[in-house]
């Protein structure tokens, strides 16, 4: 059994590289072809052609494609992602502070869309064709077919502007920028390691209508899925069964139904995750949210290859990582698989 | 049921107890200053290397220069670091004020030298404009000098008058970094570029405090400034690409200044209580580059009758607004030596009559290629109607801006419309873009120069150029600079300016103080915050 797990173990990592080194070529020769040049947004439109021939020199643009992606995977390999021309910085100290803002926005947008989403798919599929159904129904088809953005400008105008109920565009009120050193880089949890509450509340402030909205958008799938996993459940003999031994309404459902449906919700939500952690690009220009969204945004514009692609793996790596996770869930929570292996 | 919703009505409650959280302030602090606006490009903040509007706004504050331009005073050259300069025949000596940099060190003609030298040596697109005066990486060294701590001198080449040399003292690439604490970074030869991006070491009256890229720029006052205290604690530039979320962020008071504002979001501050928009005179232009390299379009009187299809009085009051005034000679009218306008506007039947005399009663067809960004996307609808008007079919090409200007700089368009600059604010600033073309073969490749890319060639008007920008004498000079703007005019200009630009910028009336500079070099040190809302 040892034997096979690790055998399982060198299939995954290897399926893993090999998908990792697709996806980087993938993105390399695309960021390449594209038109978007990198050049021209460095020396300024009103250059000398020297200056531009100088530049792309320095970039090593001037080189055939196939040596620039081997000179980067020679770098790579030696844990270089390269230097963003956007900012400066090496690309893995730009990330480093791109993605808490993003993992910090997605976090809370998960747990929001799966506490309020779940029950309400399981209240749904058990009320079924009930108010309490078509209310999910509509909410869920508002929040797949509105664009984020509009929601995004509608939730300023009401909750910011109108109502003052929280804060507006960016992390924090801005006059208190950089008053908490970053730790951790999420900002809830390093204003708390300060101990400075004025930020944390400020934080909280700023981050509440981004996530709601995010989160609005995640439940719509979570709930839609929820209610047809619960549905299809409900329809199984044990349900009958449990019923007919006169087990109560919560007890079915927390005690049978839950962990039934459970492998498929984690798949779900670990994809749902996914896509929040990738950036919500919208939701980021919108509220002004430095994350990895808007970084590869603004790198993409310019054609600033090295974060692009660059902030491609990590997603990628991210994607994967969580994958495995929701694979490693099953094995938990579903007997037949762990008996299995 | 009953038992279901007892658990939703309670998380609720708790939701919406939770969104409540102590309110925002709605007022920024007295103290501080915070700008909502774009900072994408801003690429570095060296500033022998940094040229995009928004990092110079940044470098005018965090830096002094030699000299300045009053942009309150009809863009007069005016003492910074220098009390007062000597302009003989062949240099101009500068007298250093006693000053010391954030670091505390003094600042010397030793530090002044070194910038320059810096700059040529970078020898980056920022050093552009010291080039076409004449300097070089080569010949720099051999140009400036440190006589003694309190005196630098620069010496004049051949083709640039003093003051064409002082306005290019006043610019962002001409800041006085502080030389000592430069030294201190440098790597490989690199006179400490890659500390300096990042980094401030300068006089001026603010002092870097933090920069996120794509987030925010946070600027300390520098309490040992020679001007005295600034009366701003801190200045805070937000990034915030969102026209509307800006909109909102001005109209909350969570900004004092929004100045990356779409057209429809200046319409709404435009005539609202509390906000004011300032319009920022650039000395640049909105253009139609015609592409005279094209058979219909080499044809002088084709080119009139270009320019005398469109409605610029009408276009200005529907489209254009406030970012800019109708105007075909290439320098501003307000400006000193500006000549009148010449009669052109919608005349479809003279037009129709011109085009049909150069041999195209039936019209033809052309693109247009623009960048599709307010208000230029939407000039370019109505120019297509206009010339519709004389049978010039027209189609429109959209692109971003990178697309659109790689196309510009190939010469690879009909119509094409782009924005300028003036480098300097004067008459022959504003010209620089529109009457010079030294080189019109393919092979020059001047892709810098906006007539070059028109395809225009136009020697006599470069030669009258070249002698203004030598010419010493004020009367001579005028006489000049008025016979290029009518030669101009006269040759039908491929490169032909409709609309003065301006940038607007909306601002809190709370905000006294602040005046945008037509060169982007905008200081903040004495600007209040009214507590009257």
């Amino acid at each position: 059994m040892q034997e096979f797990n690790l055998k399982e173990l060198g299939k995954r990592a290897i399926q893993l590289l090999v998908s990792l080194f697709v996806l980087l070529t993938v993105t390399f020769v695309i960021g390449r072809v594209l038109p978007a040049d990198p050049v021209g947004a460095i020396v300024g439109e009103l250059a000398d052609p020297a200056a531009f021939e100088a530049m792309r020199q320095r970039l090593g643009l001037d080189l055939p494609l196939y040596q620039q992606f081997f000179l980067y995977i020679k770098a790579l390999l030696h844990g270089d992602l390269g230097t963003a021309i956007l900012t400066g910085n090496p690309v893995m100290q730009d990330l480093s502070t791109a993605f808490p803002a993003t993992l910090e926005l997605a976090t809370l947008a998960v747990i929001i869309s799966t506490v309020v989403g779940v029950p309400l798919g399981m209240a749904a599929a058990i009320f079924r064709d009930t108010l309490i159904d078509r209310i999910a129904r509509v909410l869920s088809l508002v929040g797949h077919s509105i664009p984020v953005f509009w929601f995004g400008i509608v939730g300023l105008v009401i909750f910011y502007a109108g109502l003052s109920w929280v804060g507006g565009p960016g992390r924090v009120d801005t006059y208190l920028e950089g008053l908490v050193e970053p730790k951790t880089g999420l900002l809830l949890i390093d204003s708390l390691l300060a101990g400075d509450t004025e930020v944390f509340w400020s934080a909280v402030n700023h981050i509440i209508l981004p996530a709601c909205i995010l989160a609005y958008s995640a439940m719509a799938y979570i709930t839609r899925m929820t209610r047809s996993f619960t549905l299809e459940q409900l329809n199984q003999d044990y349900v009958v069964a449990a019923r007919a031994k006169g087990a109560s309404s919560s007890r079915i459902v927390i005690g049978h139904i839950l962990p039934n449906i459970a492998v498929q919700l984690i798949t779900v939500l670990a994809i749902s995750y996914g896509s929040l952690l990738e950036g919500a690009v919208v939701t980021e220009i919108v509220f002004s949210w430095p994350g990895i969204g808007q970084y590869m945004t603004n790198a993409l514009m310019i054609g600033d290859m090295n974060a692009v692609v660059a902030g491609t793996l990590v997603i990628g790596l991210i994607f994967m990582v969580l994958n495995f996770l929701a694979d490693l869930a099953y094995v938990l929570l579903d007997p037949r698989t762990r008996e299995a292996s | 049921m009953k038992s279901f919703w007892k658990p939703i009505r309670l998380a609720l409650a708790v939701s919406l107890m939770a969104a409540h959280v102590p309110a925002a302030i709605a007022a920024t602090p007295n103290d501080q200053l915070v700008i909502g606006t774009s900072l994408v490009q801003v690429l570095s903040l060296d500033p022998q290397q940094g040229v995009d509007a928004k990092t110079i706004e940044i470098l005018t504050n965090t830096y002094d220069r030699l000299v300045y331009t009053d942009n309150q005073n009809g863009n007069v050259i005016a003492p910074q670091l220098a009390e007062k300069w000597d302009v003989t025949e062949d240099s101009i000596t500068f007298h250093l004020r006693e000053a010391k940099f954030a670091s505390g060190n003094p600042v010397t003609a030793k530090d002044v030298v070194f910038s320059l030298v810096r700059l040529m040596k970078l020898d980056q697109a920022s050093a552009a404009n010291f080039k076409t005066a004449g300097y070089s990486a080569a010949n720099i060294e051999s140009m400036v000098s440190a006589p003694d701590d309190r005196t630098f001198r620069i010496q004049f080449p051949k083709t640039v008058t003093p003051d064409a040399l002082l306005y290019r003292m006043s610019m962002g690439v001409a800041s006085v970094v502080d030389s000592v604490e430069v030294q201190k970074h440098v790597n490989n030869g690199d006179y400490g570029n890659e500390w300096l991006r990042t980094n401030t070491a300068g006089s001026g009256p603010f002092t870097l405090r933090r920069w996120t890229p794509n987030d925010l720029v946070m600027l300390e006052a520098n309490k040992d400034y020679w001007q005295g205290v600034p009366t701003l604690r801190r200045v805070i530039m937000r990034h915030v690409p969102e026209s509307q979320a800006a909109r909102l962020m001005l109209e909350r008071g969570d900004i004092d200044i929004a100045n990356a504002l779409s057209a429809s979001d200046i319409g709404y501050f435009q005539n609202k209580d509390g906000f004011v928009i300032d319009r920022v005179q650039t000395g640049g232009f909105y253009v139609l580059s015609m592409n005279a390299g094209r058979k219909e379009l080499a044809d002088p009187l084709v080119r009139k009758a270009i320019a005398n299809s469109i409605d610029y009085a009408g276009i200005e009051k529907t489209i254009v607004g406030a970012y800019g005034r109708a105007r075909n000679v290439p320098v501003p009218v307000d400006w000193a030596g500006a000549i009148k306008n010449p009669d052109w506007g919608f005349h479809p039947e003279e037009a129709k009559k011109m085009l049909a005399e150069a041999g195209y009663p039936n019209g033809f067809d052309l693109t247009l290629k623009v960048v599709s960004q307010a208000p230029r996307v939407d000039m370019a609808t109505a120019i297509q109607a206009n010339l519709a008007e004389v049978g010039i079919r027209v189609t429109i090409q959209q692109g971003n801006g990178a697309d659109i200007v790689a196309a510009h700089r190939a010469r690879d368009f009909d119509l094409l419309i782009p924005q300028t600059s003036a480098y300097m604010p004067t008459a022959l600033g504003a010209l620089d873009n529109f009457a010079y073309n030294p080189d019109n073969s393919a092979e020059a490749k001047n892709a810098g120069n906006f007539v070059w890319r028109s395809a225009w060639d136009i020697p006599e008007i470069s030669k009258l150029r070249d002698e203004a920008n030598a010419e010493r004498d004020a009367t001579r000079r005028q006489a000049l600079v008025t016979e290029i703007q009518e030669k101009f005019i006269a040759a039908g200009p491929a490169v032909l300016p409709m609309f003065e630009r301006f940038e607007p910028i909306a601002l809190n009336k709370r905000v006294i103080g602040y005046s945008g500079h037509p060169m982007g070099m905008t200081r903040v040190n004495k600007i209040t915050k009214s507590d009257a809302q």
